[in-house]
């Protein structure tokens, strides 16, 4: 059993590896700002089976905390700064996301579709 | 890239510690995740009951931490146990510090380091440990693991490394309620069992969180089980 953890890690540290770096190329990005407590747009589309970039800019002058059960994201979004969130590859359907401070206001949804393969013109 | 250095340095570290013998004590324990939140402070409360052919262990933790940073968060614990004439008293405190190295969904997975500092209160028994955190999304579910260093020095202890290893596999399902499955390795056990976890929110970032597990030992004897229950205040 103790080889088998070894294994284990050693395995997980070579799909590290094996994994990480492909996420070093470029990540397509959106911006959202959130101001007055509520989020523009509100409704962001990004393509299926692909990871993205959020980059939430803070207009207000109180912190806020992004959240998200579907998206399984929770960031704290400090006042007048920006925030980065990951999210994807997701499949398609809506997720959505509030503010937990101004649950009322700041509210949102990621909507994932896939994307149209552009026609083959011959 | 940064990110990735730290990665690298934490798995080597990792390797190391997985060449080692396995630790003693109870070996069911929360199963860290590698996250941190910003301003986050919370109380904590876990309860621990081992019945095996030896008898009852029962422990308690009481704790509060507070996140420092972005990406750091350090925690104080009074641990509390049963001794062998049935008396609950202090058994030791600890403090711990959780560091997030890479934001969630960066990588192809989320990693973090645990550090711990305990002191036995009645004899001189010192345990510092330190230890990889991973987690991985796969859709609905997430994966956490848990690869631990253990050293224990002290005038009352041979002085000795150990290591433990835990693992929890989690379908997020409802926000109330994540049914897993959880793998606890240290010295001379090895245990499996279904876990269940929830939140509660209540107005801003305050929250509940709960943490149940069942886990059965399979080293042979004809009984070991052990119960884990958590109750975390965020706030």
């Amino acid at each position: 059993m103790h080889k088998l953890i070894s294994y284990t890690t050693l395995s997980i540290g070579t799909l590290c590896v094996l994994f990480c770096f492909p996420t070093l190329a470029a990540v397509t990005e959106y911006h959202v700002q959130l101001k007055d407590h509520l989020f523009f747009p509100s409704l962001i589309t990004i393509p299926a089976n692909q990871k993205v970039k959020l980059i939430i800019e803070n207009q207000d002058n109180t912190p806020e905390e992004f959240d998200s059960f579907s998206l399984n994201r929770e960031k704290v979004i400090f006042a007048n700064q920006k925030a980065t969130i990951f999210i994807g590859p997701l499949k398609p359907g809506e997720y959505d996301f509030f503010g937990e401070y101004n649950p009322h206001t700041a509210r949102g949804m990621v909507i994932v579709e896939h994307q149209q393969e552009p026609l083959n013109v011959n | 890239m940064k990110a990735i250095s730290r990665v690298s340095i934490a798995l080597f570290y990792c390797l190391f510690s997985a060449s080692l013998s396995w630790a003693d004590g109870i070996p069911v324990d929360k199963v860290y995740h590698p996250y941190v939140l910003a301003n986050e402070r919370e109380l904590e409360w876990r309860f621990t009951s081992r019945q095996n052919d030896d008898g009852n262990v029962l422990a308690q933790r009481f704790a509060y931490g507070h996140a420092v940073s972005e990406y750091l968060t350090i925690e104080g614990y009074i641990v509390g146990e049963r001794d062998e004439h049935g008396d609950f008293g202090l058994q030791a405190y600890e403090i711990e510090t959780r560091w997030m190295l890479t934001d969630q969904g960066e990588l192809w997975a989320d990693w973090g380091i645990l550090f711990e500092l305990e002191k036995q209160h009645k004899e001189d028994v010192y345990e510092f440990t330190s230890g990889l955190l991973f987690e991985k999304e796969f859709t609905q579910t997430s994966l956490t693991i848990n690869a631990l260093l253990v050293y224990e020095w002290g005038k009352d202890i041979q002085n000795e490394f150990e290591t433990e290893f835990r693992l929890k596999y989690r379908y997020r399902y409802l926000p109330a309620l994540q049914p897993s499955i959880e793998i606890y390795t240290g010295e001379d056990f090895v245990g499996v069992g279904p876990g269940f976890m929830g939140i509660h929110r209540y107005e801003g970032q305050k929250q509940l969180k709960w943490e149940l597990a069942f886990i059965a030992g399979l080293n042979g004897d004809s009984k070991d089980h052990t119960l884990r229950f958590a109750l975390e205040y965020e706030f």
